[in-house]
């Protein structure tokens, strides 16, 4: 296998502050991370710990309070919005926590949308062996709320995959997915990045999941407290348990 | 991006029928009022009278000029209403121009058939200029010789010209409704004494017709010289009238409209957008740009807008003819106007929805492209809290300039009064939209307490909701607001108007009788009435318009000629200033409301022309209260002598003690066509005419205010229908439906009592100064019923629109509503 060392996405300093009504909520506290092209992450952490802001704000859908982020030799925080969207259509991808998909399409529509938009013409073989590995083919015609919330995902990670993006962002793929769905939609991912030498970062609470990534972090108040290479799914279990338990500790302490 | 846009429109049919309603029926409101308008424009008089003439020397308008702010020069052109008139001896002066052939002036006197029927007097020298007059006999010879039409040749005729009775031999048949006298008759008969209204010249064969025009013009001065394309303009002709009714009332009320369409689309529009922020936020985050979402809004909007356009112009077309027919009907329009069937009014009705549509498409779609992909997703469905500090100073921007607007809400007539009025209110919404989300955040805080202690656990959802959903909410507000702003006052501007009328007619009348006559009364009138015993004063009375520059357009004003001697026992017209006393040629009395209007003051000269455009330069001697009941201007009748168009009087009020009743009754009969009423009868006759021509205002603010009405019920439905599943999450975690129908009903309450507070103090405010700047009263006149009509019906619409369709989400089981099935 071919190792890239050149980084595919890199972020410095990160900080996102949400202004709430009461308290500003700092959903990111200064995360600093390197993913190397050709490299499958997975971010985990407990709920609430800024994953998903980290992706967003990784992926250019969000803009950081402070910090930068770069795709491949690009900074985003200098980019226009049309600018920022054009890149991302080109080479990123990104399957959302919950509401992927747009109800007045169908579920091919919805996988070509990102193409349509930038008016590029869809690679026919890639995608049907895409829809095959998500297992959709029978499915294409329908429209997203006849979908049951699994196939609504993979309807997603079919749709960040239809453009071949240089970096892959899936927040929970497999959270609403059985087990021998969950293994495909992994096998999928991790096939593009073997394959294709594509990047793929993804939020997981699943042990067994992030288990397929070349790397774990492992977020907590929005710092990276943990980032191990290839630990397997029982030390990356003993790290979150650890945490919890840790947590739970400190917010016993908290409460008078 | 358009089928993408059609994609996502044909998903949420609710949102787009409600704007696909507020267009189509803003084409359809723009489409007729715009036939309104181009059939006025477009309407020209084909000659009749002057069918024969190849050139008409005719004063039809007069011109006034003024200055831009930019320095630059415009003028207006206002037709005269009481018809201009030319020098008779310039008939000669053109007789000795080369060229000519037959030259004939031409007359206008007032006759009525002892039947009653207007008749148009001429000299038979005018009868040239009018193609195959005489059918039968021969022309007048002798001065009590007529040719006239339908009567035995030969026979005797009685008729009333200028208000006196004199007996006539028929020496001709002659088409039409003309009566010809012989030249000489009709020179001692005419109301204007060496004018004429028009001469008619006939070149001779083969003469340079361009020519012979130049050299006319040279001799005529003012006047114009017509050929036969727009001869037909010298005619007087109600059908001119109308068509300058028609552009004033179609121009003023579509424009008012215009407005109207703006606000309610981009409000639709607007929500429509906002309630698909989920979906657009997905749309960019999968990789649209910022231009892209907009042009898919944008697109979307003019698809819409077409399709109303397609819906709403037939509709509009037909809305017209419909029109006129009711104009027609209620004397409007002279039956057989020509109107036209809206070859433009269709397309510019078309395009104005169109571009509206548009504009509230790029304004929505600029705060949507606006916001960050990432702010949209998760649970993004809630609303961002509050509005930009942007929007907060147009908001205070716009109060102030409603504030100041009614300070300086001052108009005149009622069609000027009504603009002032629109204008305030418009200014008062706009800022009622923009303030919206403060309004309803504040309301919020405040009704917390009072929805909780009266619904409960409901209740205190209700005031969440309402408090979270500021910005959301705030469309429906301003729809409220406007519905109930529009009905409390322009409508009641009208009656306000129409009862101060007739107040001040009825309180300013000192005269316990009048002698009136539609046809006219002659001087020998007053000197008999005045020979009565008993009578202690008889003013005659001419109603009249005469023309003033306003901001260098030429406006007309109703006037009223009077003789001054014995006014104070007949007329009073409540004085405030000066006297009118001192009313004599030279000298001119106006009312407090012309007097601020046109910033005129006691003691000065000013500037106005009389109905045939005479300049005239009186001094103001006197300023009174009364206006509304007896016009704005008076002027003495010895200015106006030889400048109406009939030269007569209109009626006579008599102040006279009962004895001389007999002594009346016998001079009414010497004068045929005139009767003998008492002033009740006088002012009830104003107050069912004030009430006939207020009919097309009252109708067209009907459906202004019915336009309002069915924008707002929009907006809650598309409101309501929008709030599934958060009605269905509720339900979920354990609310009864009983508990969501509570809550909605309190949600729906705490709104409405905001609107009907904001939206009564608006009308108030609008309705008070307006009435106060016409009538002096403080405090308007609002009709109960009215009041009850629009309180109830406000009530009515905001429960009805929002409780039915919530009704409709809560038959169906909460799952269907919920989760990922978006
Ligand atoms: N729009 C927002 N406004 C205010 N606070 C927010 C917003 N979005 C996220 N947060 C807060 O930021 C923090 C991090 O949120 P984030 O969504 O990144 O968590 P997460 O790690 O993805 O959690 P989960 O595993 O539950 O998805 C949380 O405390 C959350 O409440
Ligand atoms: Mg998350």
């Amino acid at each position: 296998m071919m190792v890239h060392h050149e980084p595919a996405v890199r972020v410095e300093g990160l900080t996102r502050i949400y202004p709430a009504d009461g308290e500003p909520v700092r959903a990111l506290a200064g995360v600093d991370a390197v993913f190397t092209r050709g490299t499958f992450t997975a971010v985990m952490g407990p709920s609430g710990s800024g994953k998903s802001t980290l992706l967003q704000a990784a992926a250019g859908l969000d803009r950081p309070t402070s910090g930068s982020v770069w795709i491949g030799g690009t900074e985003l925080s200098r980019l226009s919005e049309t600018k920022l969207t054009e890149l991302r259509r080109g080479r990123i991808g990104f399957v959302f926590q919950a509401f992927n998909l747009i109800g007045a399409l169908t579920v091919e529509e919805n996988i070509l949308l990102p193409l349509r938009l930038s008016g590029t013409r869809p690679d026919r073989a890639w995608l049907s062996q895409v829809i095959e590995r998500v297992g959709l083919s029978d499915r294409l015609r329908h429209r997203p709320s006849a979908l049951s919330g699994g196939q609504q995902q993979r309807v997603a990670i079919a749709r960040a995959l239809a453009s071949r993006p240089e970096v892959i962002f899936c927040d929970e793929p497999t959270g609403a997915l059985d087990t021998n769905t969950a293994a495909d939609v992994l096998a999928l991912l991790r096939a593009v990045v073997d394959e294709h030498g594509q990047t793929v970062v993804m939020v997981t609470h699943d042990p067994v999941a992030a288990s397929y990534a070349d790397r774990v972090i492992v977020l907590a108040d929005g710092r990276i407290v943990h980032d191990m290479p290839q630990p397997g799914a029982d030390r990356i279990a003993e790290h979150l348990a650890a945490l919890g338990h840790r947590r739970a500790v400190t917010g016993e302490g908290a409460v008078r | 991006m358009t089928s993408l846009a059609a994609r996502m429109l044909r998903h949420r049919p609710g949102s787009s029928v409600a704007t696909l309603l507020a267009l189509a029926l803003g084409a359809l409101i723009l489409t007729a009022m715009g036939v309104l308008v181009e059939s006025g424009l477009r309407y020209h008089p084909e000659p009749v009278r002057y069918a024969a003439a190849d050139l008409v020397v005719a004063r039809t308008d007069t011109t006034f000029t003024g200055k831009e702010f930019d320095g630059e020069i415009y003028r207006s052109t206002v037709a005269l209403p009481e018809g201009g008139t030319v020098p008779a001896a310039l008939a000669g002066r053109i007789r000795d121009l080369p060229g000519v052939s037959v030259v004939g002036t031409d007359e206008n006197i007032p006759v009525v058939s002892t039947a009653g029927v207007p008749l148009s007097g001429r000299g038979w020298g005018s009868a040239a200029l009018t193609p195959a007059v005489l059918e039968a006999g021969a022309a007048p010879d002798r001065d009590d010789e007529v040719a006239l039409g339908g009567v035995r040749l030969g026979s005797r005729v009685d008729l009333v010209v200028g208000g006196v009775l004199r007996s006539y031999t028929v020496s001709g048949s002659v088409s039409g409704d003309a009566v010809f006298f012989t030249d000489a008759q009709a020179a001692a008969l005419a109301p204007h004494r060496g004018e004429v209204s028009a001469i008619g010249v006939i070149a001779a064969p083969g003469a340079d017709l361009d020519d012979l025009r130049n050299r006319i013009a040279g001799l005529a001065g003012e006047a114009r010289v017509l050929t036969r394309d727009d001869s037909g303009l010298a005619e007087q002709s109600t059908d001119r009238a109308a068509a300058v009714l028609l552009i004033q009332v179609g121009a003023s009320f579509g424009g008012y409209v215009v407005l109207l369409v703006i606000f309610v689309v981009a409000a639709t529009v607007g929500l429509s957008v906002r309630h698909r922020r989920r979906d657009l936020a997905l749309v960019r985050a999968v990789a649209a740009t910022p231009g892209q979402v907009r042009r898919m809004i944008v697109a979307e909007s003019a698809l819409i807008s077409v399709i109303a356009g397609v819906l709403g112009v037939p509709g509009g077309l037909a809305a017209a003819h419909w029109l006129t027919a009711e104009l027609t009907g209620r004397g409007f329009l002279p039956a057989g106007f020509p109107m036209v069937p809206g070859a433009l009014a269709g397309p510019a009705a078309f395009l104005i929805v169109l571009v509206s549509a548009v504009l509230a498409g790029l304004l929505a779609a600029r705060r949507i492209s606006r916001i960050k992909p990432a702010e949209a997703l998760g649970e993004a469905a809630a609303e961002p809290a509050g509005g930009g500090k942007a929007r907060f100073i147009g908001g205070l921007i716009a109060l102030a300039a409603a504030g100041s607007a009614a300070l300086a809400a001052v108009a005149a007539t009622g069609q000027t009064a009504m603009g002032a009025a629109l204008g305030m209110l418009y200014l008062f919404v706009l800022a009622v939209s923009l303030l919206a989300p403060w309004i309803n955040r504040s309301a919020a805080r405040l009704l917390a307490t009072p929805l909780r202690a009266v619904f409960g656990t409901s209740g205190y959802l209700a005031a969440a909701n309402l408090r979270a959903n500021a910005r959301g909410t705030a469309t429906v507000l301003t729809s409220l607001v406007l519905a109930v702003g529009f009905g409390g006052s322009v409508w009641f501007l009208q009656n306000n108007i129409e009862r101060q009328a007739v107040a001040e007619n009825h309180s300013g009348l000192l005269a316990s009788r009048a002698l009136v006559a539609p046809a006219g009364l002659s001087d020998s009138a007053v000197a008999a009435l005045r020979a009565v015993p008993g009578v202690r004063a008889a003013t005659p009375i001419r109603h009249t318009t005469v023309l003033a520059a306003l901001m260098g357009d030429g406006e007309s004003v109703a006037a009223r000629a009077v003789d001054p001697a014995g006014l104070a026992s007949t007329v009073d017209l409540s004085v405030k200033s000066g006297s009118l006393a001192a009313l004599r040629d030279g000298t001119v009395a106006i009312s407090r409301t012309q007097a601020s209007m046109f910033r005129w003051d006691l003691g000065e000269k000013v500037e106005m022309r009389l109905g045939d455009g005479t300049a005239i330069h009186p001094l103001v001697v006197a300023i009174y209260q009364r206006g509304l009941g007896f016009g704005d201007v008076i002027l003495p009748l010895a200015t106006v002598v030889g400048h109406t168009a009939t030269n007569l009087d209109d009626e006579i009020l008599i102040s006279a003690s009962a004895s001389a009743d007999a002594g009346l009754r016998e001079v009414a009969a010497a004068h045929p066509g005139s009767t003998l009423v008492d002033t009740a009868t006088l002012t009830g006759g104003l107050a069912r005419d004030l009430a006939l021509s207020a009919w097309l205002n009252r109708m067209l603010i009907a459906v202004m205010v019915g336009y309002t009405v069915v924008a707002a019920a929009n907006t809650m439905v598309m409101a309501a229908l929008a709030r599934r599943r958060e009605l269905a999450l509720l339900r979920l975690t354990g609310v009864t439906r009983r508990q969501v129908r509570r809550m909605v009903n309190a949600e729906q309450i705490g709104l409405l009592g905001t609107a009907v507070v904001l939206g009564g103090a608006i009308a108030a405010l609008t309705l008070s100064s307006v009435v106060r700047a016409l009538t002096g009263n403080l405090v308007p006149y609002v009709p109960p019923l009215g009041l009850v009509a629009v309180l109830g019906g406000t009530t009515v619409l905001a429960l009805a629109t929002t409780i039915l369709p919530i009704a409709r989400l809560l038959r169906v089981p909460p799952v269907e509503h919920i989760g990922i099935k978006e």
